[in-house]
């Protein structure tokens, strides 16, 4: 998934946990063939390739991701959308100047999450170019779905990371909670935050680690799929929630916004979170242990 | 679209994603009941001879609902009431308006264990159970087994079930030498059930059910010193079940409607409705109300008539007559941790003249009485 | 009995046929335990039997049937 996973987990056996351990793996694998949009075998990429010209048998669990990026696409008004990924054909790290007029018109085109159609058996882009990308939501689910197996397993002590999406098994075999450091947005290497947490999910979504730099300028990676323009966000999220992909895509969300707009967002999830403001301020009720 | 908490939403449709269903904790829970229920004693003036005391109930109530394997629910239930006080045998129906009761003579103690095992298999798009029922007091015991059957519709926003139970009973009065009355007698219950459960919105549902019940046997009061009834029963009723939730108000509304009917003559219509508050993450309020109404049964008869032959159906028993009640209540509830207290209490109430075909006369057997519980569920 | 099974079958076909449809993501409220049509099974039988052993009507409670053995 083209990012470091890690599994840390306590037990007393230690081939129950390298069993455990190679069931992940294989796990993470199997999402990893099945949703890649870089792997020419995956169901993503049959629904890509098949756009414009017929529908694609999907799964039961499939049909479920498309729900769930329905309620995102639903609840973010449309800012959260799995089609908006043709927008990194338009800003990637080679990006030097702006987009023009004419280049934007023609990848708005083929966005939309509205022009998706899908139900249980079938999932069809209408238009030849559109794409769809799990990105911000498979890597989650996977995370939520390898905690649940080291619990069908009666691992009672560990965290599953899948690239910074933190799903816990359980607190440290001493009962402790585990720490999490949140990045400082500016100061590589330095924390601005710490979390501590048992059980549930923490997932951060921020724009400064891949951002373009165009003129002085920076934009973040977080694109608006309505302008195809980045948002001006908060440059940080972190959230707490029971499952990582809600964890996930309420961050994605937050920053899929302008500033204000994001925290009123967060605000309006009621769960713990924080947010760093573009003038580095933390707030939220996680702002509090420096 | 309508609003809704976007943590809701979300949390919604990240549950219907295979591997997070699948590790949702199918915990076993644990309930208990203790309540007491206390009858109104009967005014003296009304009674010919016996005692005024009516009946008090200590119940206690035990539940434990289990997930055996990945497809399985078990269900055990087990109650035990100790009932005392005195009820009617007759009616005598005086020259005047006060008519009398003939009370039985001592109080009467009893005890009734009841237990039931349940188990239920779920499939993706269907559910199957059974119940065994066993109840035993000293003059009655009862056994019994229930099948039914859920089937998921148009995506689930369709529910259809069907159900048969039968029932095996016998009684075996007490004192039945000294008093005359029948030694033993034997009643059979079958009952069908089927029901349609329906999302109408994403706050509303409804479920449509109708039942037709048979009992066959001895339907007749042996304690009553007069009661014939006819040896067979049918019964039919029709229910609507209601629910729908305020997002704003944070509280879900039940309105319940039971349309009864059998071939003794007796018709009845009860309501319902509650009210279920929440208040905060912790604290439930559910005030409740229902509305009960019968009309007379057709050998129905205010006083006993000892003249008229043995074989001909009469019963002057209250709970034939026309009568209506109304119940008032409320349930607290309070959750901490796996734990949750529950309480409630509920005032019932009867009277000739709530009825919709009231009987001619009030029947002084009919009673009000209150019910309090309290409890807790467990989650293990 | 005629007249109740022909309201039923209306009643059935009218849902089906009249409801928009409510997706799985939109049953968040539905799920909520005080939205279930049978509610606390405990307290559900403690007043199904009070009411029995006090009034002629009975059943239609639920469909799964089982009988409650009282008296």
């Amino acid at each position: 998934m083209g990012s470091p996973c890690q599994i840390h987990v306590m037990g007393e056996k230690k081939t129950e946990l390298d069993e455990f351990a190679e069931e992940c793996r294989q796990q993470a694998l199997g999402f990893e063939k099945k949703y890649s949009r870089y792997r020419s075998d995956s169901i993503l990429t049959k629904i890509n390739r098949s756009a414009g010209k017929k529908p694609t048998k999907i799964d039961a669990e499939t049909f479920a991701l498309l729900n769930y990026a329905q309620v995102c696409y639903e609840q973010s008004k449309g800012f959260f959308d799995i089609t908006s990924g043709v927008l990194r054909n338009l800003w990637n790290a080679e990006t030097v100047k702006f987009p023009s007029e004419r280049d934007l018109e023609e990848h708005l085109n083929k966005i939309g999450f509205s022009k998706l159609r899908f139900n249980d058996k079938e999932a069809f882009l209408p238009i030849n170019g559109m794409e769809l990308d799990f990105g911000g939501i498979v890597k989650e689910y996977a995370a939520d779905a390898l905690a649940a197996t080291a619990r069908k397993r009666n691992i009672s002590f560990g965290l599953i990371n899948l690239g910074g999406d933190i799903a816990i098994i359980g607190p440290k075999a001493d009962g402790a909670p585990w720490q999490f450091g949140i990045a400082h947005p500016v100061i590589k290497g330095r924390t601005i935050a710490t979390i501590q947490l048992s059980n549930g999910s923490l997932t951060t979504s921020g724009g400064y680690e891949r951002f373009v730099e165009i003129e002085g300028e920076r934009y973040s990676h977080l694109l608006n799929p309505k302008t195809g323009v980045p948002f001006k966000s908060i440059l940080s999220a972190s959230v707490i929630a029971d499952q990582a992909i809600v964890a996930g895509s309420i961050t994605s969300i937050a920053l899929l916004n302008e500033e204000t707009d994001g925290l009123d967002w967060l605000e309006s999830c009621n769960l713990p979170y924080l947010a760093i403001k573009k003038n580095l301020e933390c707030i939220g009720s996680l702002a509090r242990n420096e | 679209m309508k609003k809704i908490n976007p943590l809701v939403a979300l949390t919604g449709a990240a549950l219907a994603l295979p591997a997070i269903a699948a590790d949702q904790p199918t915990s076993a829970k644990l309930s208990f009941l203790s309540s007491t229920y206390h009858e109104k004693d009967i005014k003296n003036s009304t009674i010919l001879s016996g005692a005024g005391k009516r009946y008090d109930i200590e119940k206690n109530q035990f539940r434990l609902v289990t997930p055996l394997g990945e497809n399985w629910s078990g269900d055990l239930y087990v109650s035990q009431e100790a009932m005392s006080g005195a009820s009617p045998w007759g009616t005598f129906d005086g020259a005047d308006d006060e008519s009398s009761l003939i009370m039985s003579g001592a109080t009467i103690r009893d005890k009734r264990t009841q237990v039931n095992l349940s188990g239920r298999k779920y499939n993706e798009d269907s559910s199957y159970g059974f119940t065994l029922t066993r109840s035993k007091e000293d003059d009655y015991s009862a056994k019994g087994f229930g099948v039914s059957g859920e089937w998921d519709l148009n995506n689930k926003l369709s529910t259809v079930s069907a159900g048969f139970s039968f029932s095996d009973d016998e009684i075996k009065p007490v004192d039945a030498l000294k008093f005359g009355r029948i030694e033993k007698g034997k009643k059979q219950t079958r009952s069908f059930a089927a029901g349609w459960t329906q999302i109408i919105n994403q706050n509303s549902i409804l479920f449509t059910g109708i039942s037709h019940t048979v009992k066959q046997g001895l339907l007749s009061d042996p304690y009553k010193l007069r009661d014939t009834r006819p040896s067979k029963k049918a019964e039919w009723t029709l229910s609507f079940k209601y629910r729908q939730y305020f997002e704003n108000r944070n509280a879900a509304l039940h309105a319940d409607y039971r349309l009864y009917n059998d071939d003794f003559g007796v018709t009845s219509h009860t309501a319902g409705i509650a009210w279920k508050k929440s208040i905060g993450d912790k604290l439930k309020i559910a005030p409740r109300f229902r509305y009960y109404s019968q009309s007379e049964a057709d050998f129905y008869a205010f006083g006993d008539n000892y003249s008229l032959a043995k074989t001909e159906a009469q019963s002057s028993d209250h709970r034939l007559s026309g009568f209506g009640s109304t119940t008032t209540g409320v349930q607290i509830s309070y959750e901490l941790g796996k734990w949750s207290m529950k309480m409630s209490f509920d005032r019932y109430s009867s009277k000739n003249s709530l009825g919709h075909a009231e009987s001619e006369k009030e029947h002084p057997a009919l009673l009000d009485f209150t019910l309090w519980s309290a409890g807790f569920d467990l989650e293990i | 009995m005629k007249l109740l099974i022909i309201k039923l079958c209306f009643v059935a076909s009218f849902f089906t046929s009249g409801c928009s449809s409510v997706e799985p993501w939109e049953r968040g409220n539905l799920a909520k335990p005080e939205m279930q049509i049978s509610g606390d099974a405990v307290d559900d039988l403690l007043l199904e039997q009070v009411f029995y052993s006090k009034e002629a009507a009975s059943g239609g409670i639920g469909a799964a049937g089982g009988g409650c053995g009282c008296n």
